[in-house]
C-alpha cells in the first residue's frame, strides 16, 4: 500500500500517534545524533544515523532479567517482567533495521529470549530512505538497500511536498488508514521518488561472496590477523557501535536483602571475555580480532545464512586508531 | 491500537531465571573439590525434569553470580541431581561456603549428551583424571545401570596424589564390582599408597587397551587429554572410537552470549560432547 503525507501531516500524524505509543524520532543530544521522544520538532533534514545503533532500544545495554527477596526470611525469587507498552521508531535506517532482524534470529533460536523478542514486537519500525551515504559505511555492498527495505512496517522517502510511505505489514497498513492526513498515491510514484544517495560509489569497494571466501580462508594465516591487529587498542568500541554484536555478560547485584541479575553488553574485544580458570583461548589480540570478523563473515553465515554486517560504518568512522574493516576485507578478498 | 500488537504468549518463558534448589548433601571430595547433591524446592519439578549423560547446567549463588558444571549423577538414578565442583573462582568459592539446607538456583539441562546409542553393545573404556572423573561419572553409573547393554567396562582414573581422587566411594564399588575393570593411578604416591604410580597416558598404553570393538571416553585436565589422545593413537585407537566432552568459557548456555564458540559451533548448545573425528574436523584450535 502506498500513501503521501505532507511535512507537517507527519508531525500532526506523530504528534497523534503519541496517544497510544512512545514516539521516538531522530534529534541530536549532547551534540550527537539518537532517538528521542517526539516532541513536535520538525523532522531533521541532516540526520544522516545515529552515533549509538537504535540495538540499545531492543537489546538494552543493562536488562534486568529476575530479582531475588527475602520475605519472612526465606529466599524468593522472582521475574523481571520484560518491557510492555506499543513504541513508534520514526527516521530508522535500512542498515539497522536489517540488523534487528539479524538479531532477532539470535534470540528466537532455540530459547527464545522474552525481552528482545517483546521489545521487537512491541515496536513499530518507520523506516527512510538515506539522502547521504554515511561516511565509512559500505552499506550496498552488504547488499542493504538504503533507498529500499522490507524490514519495516512502513518505509519513507522524502519528497518537496513531504514524504511517500509505503506500508510492508498488516501493522503498517493500519497505521495508514489515517484518510485525513494521508492520500492517496501508487507504485508508479513510488518508484519516480527513487533518488541515489549523495557520496555513494559507482563501484561497488568489493564483492561480497569473495570477501566470504576470503575471510574464511584467511582463518588459519596467523600473519594475516596479526597485521590488522596490531594497532588495536582493544577499547571495544567497534562493538559497542555495532547495530548485530550482541554478546553479552550476567552479572549479579546484592544489595542488603535483595539483589538482581542483569545482561549487559560484553565484548569479544576485551582479553578476559574468554578467560578461564586455567586457559584462555583468546588471549593474544589477533585472535579476538580474528574472532570478531570472522564470526560475522564467516561463522555466522555457516549458523544462520547471513552476515552480521550491515555496512553501516561505525566501526569505521569511530575506530580511535583507524583500523579500518574495508581494508581487512578487501585484503581477505585479495 | 490493540490489534497492532503481536501474540507473545508462547515466547513468554524468563530463559535466564534459576529454578530453586536445595543442598541436601555436601561431600568434601578433596581439599578443593566438593561434590553437592541437590533437589528441586518445587516438588511436581521433581518428577519432571530429565537429562542425558554429559549434559550440564548453569549453577547460580544468588549475589555472586552463574557457573556452567556438568551433572555428575546419572539419570537412572534420579532421586537427587549431584555435581562437583573445584574451588577456583568467585561463583566456585561462594558454593564451597554453602551447607545442606542452602538453596541455589538451577537452569538446565544445556547441551548435547554422550552418544549411547552409538555405546551399546561396544566394550567401553573410560579414562579420566581429576574432577574429570565428574561427567564421566554420570555416563559410569548410567551403563552400570543397564549393565547387559554393555560389553567389558574398563575404568582407568589418575590424580596428581591419593589426596586428590575424588569420588572414592565410587571407586571402591567400581573395584569391587567384578564386571568392571578398573585401575587407579596416581602421579606422586605417599607412604600409604599400594595402587599404581604414573601418569594416565603412560599406564593407559601399560594396560594395553584393545581398541576392537571398543570406545573410549576420556576427560581431565587438557594435559592429560592431549597425551591421553596420543597413547590412545597408539593403541590404534581411531577418532571416532574417542568421545570427550569440552570445557569452554560459557555463560549463558543458550548460544547466545558469544563467548564458548569454537568456529562456528558453541560447546554449550553443540557440545559439549564431541567425538575426536569432530574435533579434528574443527575449524578453530581456540579451545
Amino acid at each position: 500500500m502506498y500513501r503521501k503525507i505532507a511535512k507537517e501531516n507527519l508531525k500532526k500524524w506523530l504528534t497523534d500517534l503519541k496517544t497510544q505509543a512512545e514516539v521516538l524520532t531522530p534529534a541530536k543530544a549532547n551534540g550527537l545524533w539518537t532517538y528521542r521522544n517526539f516532541d513536535g520538532r520538525d523532522i531533521p533534514h541532516n540526520f544522516q544515523n545515529s552515533r549509538l545503533p537504535p540495538k540499545g532500544l531492543f537489546l538494552e545495554s543493562l536488562r534486568a532479567l529476575f530479582e531475588w527477596k527475602f520475605p519472612g526470611g526465606s529466599l524468593e525469587v522472582r521475574p523481571l517482567p520484560a518491557m510492555d507498552g506499543l513504541r513508534v521508531i520514526f527516521g530508522l535506517r535500512p542498515c539497522d533495521a536489517r540488523a534487528l532482524k539479524i538479531l532477532e534470529s539470535i534470540f528466537a533460536r532455540d530459547y527464545p529470549d522474552v525481552f528482545y523478542l517483546r521489545n521487537l514486537s512491541r515496536t513499530l519500525l518507520l523506516g527512510q530512505a538515506c539522502r547521504v551515504q554515511c561516511e565509512g559505511s559500505f552499506c550496498s555492498e552488504m547488499g542493504i538497500d538504503s533507498q529500499d527495505s522490507t524490514d519495516f512496517d512502513i518505509f519513507f522517502r522524502e519528497v518537496p511536498q513531504g514524504y511517500l510511505a509505503r506500508a510492508l505489514t498488516a501493522r503498517g497498513n493500519a497505521l495508514l488508514e489515517r484518510r485525513d492526513l494521508f492520500e492517496e498515491s501508487s507504485a508508479e510514484e513510488w518508484n519516480l521518488a527513487q533518488s541515489k544517495p549523495r557520496g555513494s560509489r559507482e563501484q561497488p569497494l568489493f564483492d561480497l561472496e569473495r570477501v566470504k571466501a576470503g575471510v574464511a580462508k584467511s582463518f588459519p594465516d596467523e600473519n594475516f590477523w596479526k597485521r590488522f591487529s596490531a594497532k588495536c587498542i582493544n577499547c571495544g568500541i567497534c562493538t559497542y557501535l555495532c547495530p548485530t554484536c550482541h554478546c553479552f555478560d550476567l552479572c549479579d547485584l546484592q544489595m542488603p536483602g535483595q539483589g538482581m541479575r542483569f545482561r549487559c553488553w560484553d565484548s569479544c574485544a576485551f582479553a578476559d571475555f574468554t578467560k578461564m580458570a586455567v586457559h584462555n583461548p583468546r588471549e593474544e589480540k589477533w585472535r579476538r580480532y580474528r574472532q570478531r570478523v570472522s564470526h560475522k563473515f564467516h561463522f555466522f553465515y555457516q549458523n544462520f545464512q547471513a552476515i552480521a554486517c550491515v555496512g553501516c560504518g561505525r566501526c569505521v568512522g569511530h575506530c580511535p586508531v583507524n583500523l579500518d574493516l574495508r581494508q581487512v576485507l578487501l585484503e581477505a578478498a585479495r | 491500537m490493540n490489534s497492532l500488537k503481536t501474540d507473545d504468549s508462547a515466547r513468554e518463558k524468563n530463559i535466564y531465571q534459576p529454578h530453586l534448589m536445595e543442598i541436601i548433601k555436601v561431600i568434601s571430595e578433596t581439599g578443593d573439590t566438593k561434590t553437592f547433591h541437590i533437589q528441586f524446592v518445587e516438588p511436581s519439578l521433581r518428577e519432571t525434569f530429565s537429562f542425558l549423560s554429559g549434559q550440564f547446567a548453569e549453577y547460580s549463588v544468588f549475589g555472586e553470580g552463574e557457573a556452567p558444571f556438568c551433572i555428575s549423577s546419572s539419570p537412572t538414578r534420579p532421586d537427587h541431581l549431584e555435581f562437583s565442583v573445584k574451588r577456583i573462582g568467585r561463583v566456585t568459592h561462594a558454593l564451597h561456603q554453602l551447607n545442606p539446607g542452602d538453596l541455589i538456583g538451577f537452569r538446565g539441562p544445556y547441551g548435547n549428551h554422550f552418544p549411547l546409542d552409538r555405546l551399546k553393545g561396544k566394550n567401553l573404556l573410560f579414562i579420566g583424571g581429576g574432577i574429570g572423573l565428574a561427567p564421566l561419572r554420570s555416563l559410569i553409573h548410567n551403563v552400570l545401570d543397564n549393565r547387559t547393554d554393555y560389553g567389558d567396562i574398563t575404568i582407568l582414573y589418575g590424580a596428581r596424589s591419593p589426596q586428590d581422587l575424588c569420588f572414592k566411594y565410587d571407586l571402591e564399588t567400581w573395584g569391587r564390582n567384578p564386571l568392571v575393570k578398573m585401575i587407579i593411578t596416581v602421579d606422586v604416591g605417599d607412604a600409604d599408597w599400594r595402587g599404581k604410580v604414573g601418569l594416565v597416558p603412560v599406564v593407559l598404553e601399560e594396560i594395553g587397551a584393545s581398541p576392537n570393538g571398543a570406545v573410549a571416553i576420556t576427560c581431565g585436565p587438557p594435559i592429560m587429554i592431549r597425551y591421553t589422545l596420543k597413547s590412545l593413537e597408539k593403541l590404534s585407537f581411531s577418532p571416532s572410537q574417542i568421545w570427550t566432552t569440552l570445557e569452554m568459557k560459557m555463560k549463558c548456555g543458550l548460544g547466545k552470549c558469544g563467548r564458548c564458540n569454537i568456529g562456528p559451533l558453541y560447546v554449550c548448545k553443540d557440545g559439549p560432547v564431541f567425538s575426536l573425528e569432530e574435533i579434528l574436523h574443527f575449524s578453530s584450535d581456540e579451545f
